[in-house]
C-alpha cells in the first residue's frame, strides 16, 4: 500500500484529495503544518504551495527521502530542486493519480539505481584488494608473511570482527587478529572451537588444545569482545592443496556474510595456498641444500684430517727407506735395493696422492692462497721442461717446448700455474711411449678463435678478449671424446683403472682445472690423430683487482 | 759435539732423525711428549731444538713461545716440524719465533743440512 500524506491547511484541498487517494491502493493521511516531520514514513508527500515557507518545508522533506510533489505553481527556481512533480489545481482525479505513479516509479528506478552502483562500488573495490593480495602472494616465499596477506586481505575486503588462524609450520599456531581485546577464556574458547572445526573437517587428525599456542594481534586494545562474538556470523575454510594442509581459518563479522563475501573469502583462501605449497618446497630445497653443503665441508675435514694422519707414518717410513737405501747401515744387497727402492718409489707416490687429494680439499673448500704476480708464462713452460728433463731422457722421450716470442705478461702465481703445468705434462709422459715426442706451446689467441670440443662450450663461451694458450700434445694412447668431460671429474677419476695403472692419485687433471679456473682461465682437451693435446687459457690483460 | 734436542710424541720419527743426525756427528737427546721437551730444554740448554708441533698436553707452538720469549733460552734455534702445511699454522709458527719450518714427510738429509746451517755454517 502506498501511503500519501497531504500537507495542506485549506479543508477543500485535503477532501478533495482524500477522495482522488479513496482506492484501496492508497493509505492518506493529511496535515496542516509541518511538525510531523520528525517520525515521518512515507511514500509520497503532496505539499501545498500556498503554505507559508514553501522552500524550508520541501528542504526538510528531501532529507527524508520521500518524492516530493507540489500542488499548485506558486513556487520559485529554488523550490523547484526538491520536488519531483507539481499537480495544477484544477488536475482530474486520473492525472493526479498517474502523476504520483510516475514520480514513484523514477524514483524506485532511481533508487535501484543507486543500489547497483554501490554494489559496483563494492566489487571493484575487493577486486583491487584480490589483486593486490595476489600480487603480493606472488612476491614471497616466507610462509608466514603468506598467512599475514591473506589475513590482510581478507580483513581488507570482508572487514572481519576477528579471524582465527591455524597454521601449521614448525608447530601449530592458533593466530588470532582481532578488533578488540580477547580475554583468556574467550581465547580458550576459541581455541576449542578451532579444534573442533579442524577434527569434523579431517577426521583422522589430532590437535592438542591444551599446547596449542594463542598469538594475538589487537587493533583496538581498549575495546574487549564479550562470548557474544561468538554469536557473530561465521565463515571456515581449511587452507590446502590437494593432500597438502597448511591450516585453517575462521573469521567472524558482525553483520552476516553475503554470497559475494563467501566467494570473495574462498577466493582469498584458495589463493594462498599454491605459493604456501612453493614456499615449503623452497625451504625443503633451502635445507637439502645446506646439508649437502655441509657434507661437502665435512668431506673435506674428512680429506684433510686423514691425510694429515696419513703423512705422519708415512714420513718414518721413507725416513727408514732413505736410512737403508743411502747405505748408512751398511751396503744393501742387490735384491734387497731392489725391493726397497721399490718401496721408496711407492712412498713416494703415496704421498704424491696425499698431497693432491689436500690440494683439491684445500682448493674446493676456498682454503687456497693465490698469490698473484705480473710475470711471464715463459718462466713457468722452462721451469716444467727442467722437471721432466730426467724423466723424458729416461724415458727416451722428446720432451720440447715450441714458444712464440713476446708474449704480453699474465697475472697468476706462478707456483700454482707450475703445478698445473706440471700435472698436464706429467699425464702425457706417463701415458706416451718410448721414443715419442711431447711438445709445450705457447701463443696469444683471441677468444673468438678458440675452438673447444663441444663438451666444453659452457666453459669457453664465456671468454672475451685476449688470451696466453699454452697446449700439451702427446703421442701416447690418447683420449676418447666420450671420456673428455670425465678426464677433469675428480669422483670419475677416483674409480679410473687406467689411472691406476699408470700411477698417481688420478687427480692432477682434477687439480689442474682448479688451479686455471681459479686464474680465470680455461682448461679442455681435443683430440688427435695419435695421443691427446691438453690446453689452457689464461687471460693476457693485467686483472689490477688481483695485484691490490 | 754439539747436542740437538728432539721433541716428537712419534718414536718413529725420533728414532729415525737421531740415526741420520749422530751419523752427523751430533749428540742427541730425545723428549717423547711436550712437558719433557720443555723441561729437557730448561735443564740440558741444547745447542738446537727439532721441534715437533702437534703433540698432546704442551704443543709445539707453546713450547717455542716460552723458551722464544725467555732470554735466558732465546738464542737457541728451533726447527718446527708439522703434518700441517696451511698457510695460517705457517703464520702461527713464524709468531712463536721458530726459526725453520719443516712439513712432513720431509727429507732426513735437508733436515741435517739445515741443523748443519745453524750449527756448523
Amino acid at each position: 500500500m502506498i501511503k500519501i500524506l497531504f500537507i495542506s491547511d485549506r479543508e477543500d484541498k485535503i477532501s478533495e484529495y482524500r477522495a482522488v487517494f479513496s482506492s484501496g491502493a492508497y493509505e492518506f493521511f493529511a496535515y496542516t503544518d509541518e511538525k510531523i516531520i520528525g517520525e515521518l514514513v512515507t511514500d509520497v508527500v503532496i505539499v501545498d504551495s500556498a503554505l507559508p515557507d514553501v522552500k524550508s518545508l520541501c528542504k526538510k522533506l528531501k532529507s527524508k527521502n520521500a518524492v516530493i510533489i507540489l500542488l499548485g505553481d506558486n513556487f520559485d527556481k529554488e523550490t523547484e530542486k526538491f520536488i519531483s512533480a507539481f499537480l495544477t489545481e484544477n488536475m482530474t482525479a486520473d492525472w493526479v493519480i498517474s502523476s504520483v505513479n510516475v514520480s514513484l516509479r523514477v524514483k524506485n528506478a532511481l533508487n535501484a539505481l543507486s543500489d547497483t552502483n554501490k554494489n559496483l562500488a563494492d566489487s571493484l573495490y575487493r577486486l583491487n584488494v584480490l589483486y593486490d593480495t595476489s600480487s603480493r602472494f606472488a612476491g614471497t616465499l616466507d610462509k608466514n608473511k603468506l598467512i599475514q596477506y591473506m589475513i590482510e586481505g581478507l580483513d581488507k575486503s570482508l572487514s572481519f570482527s576477528l579471524a582465527c588462524t591455524l597454521s601449521f609450520f614448525e608447530e601449530p599456531v592458533l593466530l588470532l587478529n582481532s578488533l578488540y581485546d580477547l580475554s583468556e577464556e574467550l581465547v580458550s574458547s576459541l581455541k576449542m572451537r578451532m579444534a573442533l572445526n579442524y577434527k569434523s573437517k579431517f577426521e583422522n587428525s589430532d590437535l592438542d588444545v591444551d599446547s596449542l599456542k594463542a598469538v594475538k594481534y589487537v587493533k583496538h586494545p581498549a575495546n574487549k569482545f564479550t562470548f557474544s562474538l561468538l554469536q557473530q556470523d561465521s565463515l571456515f575454510a581449511p587452507i590446502s592443496l590437494g593432500d597438502n594442509l597448511y591450516g585453517c581459518i575462521e573469521i567472524f563479522k558482525e553483520t552476516p556474510f553475503t554470497a559475494e563475501d563467501t566467494a570473495c573469502f574462498q577466493t582469498i583462501v584458495q589463493q594462498v595456498s599454491l605459493p604456501l605449497k612453493s614456499a615449503a618446497l623452497y625451504q625443503e630445497i633451502i635445507e637439502t641444500n645446506s646439508k649437502l653443503e655441509k657434507l661437502e665441508r665435512l668431506k673435506s675435514d674428512f680429506i684433510s684430517i686423514v691425510s694429515h694422519e696419513l703423512r705422519t707414518p708415512l714420513t718414518s717410513i721413507k725416513n727408514s727407506l732413505d736410512i737403508l737405501l743411502g747405505g748408512k747401515c751398511g751396503k744393501l744387497e742387490p735384491s734387497a735395493d731392489k725391493f726397497i727402492t721399490m718401496a721408496q718409489r711407492n712412498v713416494h707416490r703415496l704421498g704424491g696422492i696425499i698431497n693432491d687429494l689436500l690440494d683439491l680439499s684445500k682448493i674446493e673448500a676456498g682454503k687456497m692462497d693465490f698469490q698473484f704476480k705480473q710475470m711471464n708464462i715463459h718462466s713457468v713452460i722452462e721451469y716444467v721442461k727442467s722437471t721432466f728433463g730426467g724423466i723424458a731422457k729416461a724415458k727416451n722421450l722428446n720432451l720440447t717446448a715450441d714458444e712464440t716470442e713476446n708474449l704480453p705478461y699474465i697475472c697468476a702465481d706462478s707456483q700454482r700455474l707450475e703445478q698445473a703445468l706440471t700435472n698436464l705434462v706429467s699425464n702425457a709422459v706417463k701415458f706416451t711411449p718410448e721414443g715419442k715426442t711431447i711438445t709445450v706451446k705457447s701463443s696469444l689467441i683471441n677468444a673468438e678463435d678458440i675452438h673447444a670440443p663441444e663438451c666444453f662450450a659452457q666453459s669457453t663461451e664465456r671468454l672475451h678478449g685476449e688470451y696466453i694458450l699454452v697446449t700439451v700434445e702427446d703421442e701416447g694412447i690418447g683420449l676418447a671424446e666420450k671420456d673428455f668431460l670425465q678426464a677433469f671429474d675428480k669422483f670419475a677419476q677416483i674409480e679410473n683403472s687406467l689411472s691406476r695403472k699408470a700411477g698417481g692419485s688420478g687427480l692432477g687433471l682434477p687439480i689442474a682445472k682448479q688451479l686455471i679456473e681459479a686464474h680465470d682461465g680455461v682448461i679442455w682437451c681435443e683430440s688427435r690423430q695419435t695421443g691427446s693435446k691438453f690446453c689452457f687459457v689464461i687471460p693476457a690483460a693485467a686483472r689490477t683487482a688481483a695485484l691490490a | 759435539m754439539k747436542n740437538i734436542l728432539i721433541v716428537d710424541d712419534e718414536q718413529d720419527i725420533v728414532e729415525s732423525l737421531k740415526f741420520v743426525l749422530e751419523a752427523a756427528d751430533y749428540s742427541c737427546c730425545c723428549a717423547y711428549n711436550g712437558e719433557d721437551g720443555l723441561r729437557f730444554a730448561k735443564e740440558i740448554e741444547p745447542d738446537l731444538i727439532i721441534l715437533d708441533v702437534m703433540m698432546p698436553k704442551i704443543n709445539g707452538y707453546k713450547i717455542s713461545r716460552l723458551l722464544k720469549y725467555d732470554n735466558k733460552y732465546k738464542n737457541i734455534p728451533i726447527l718446527m716440524v708439522t703434518a700441517r702445511s696451511q698457510e695460517e699454522d705457517k703464520l702461527i709458527g713464524e709468531e712463536t719465533g721458530a726459526d725453520e719450518y719443516i712439513t712432513k714427510p720431509f727429507d732426513l738429509d735437508d733436515v741435517v743440512r739445515r741443523v748443519d746451517k745453524y750449527l756448523k755454517g
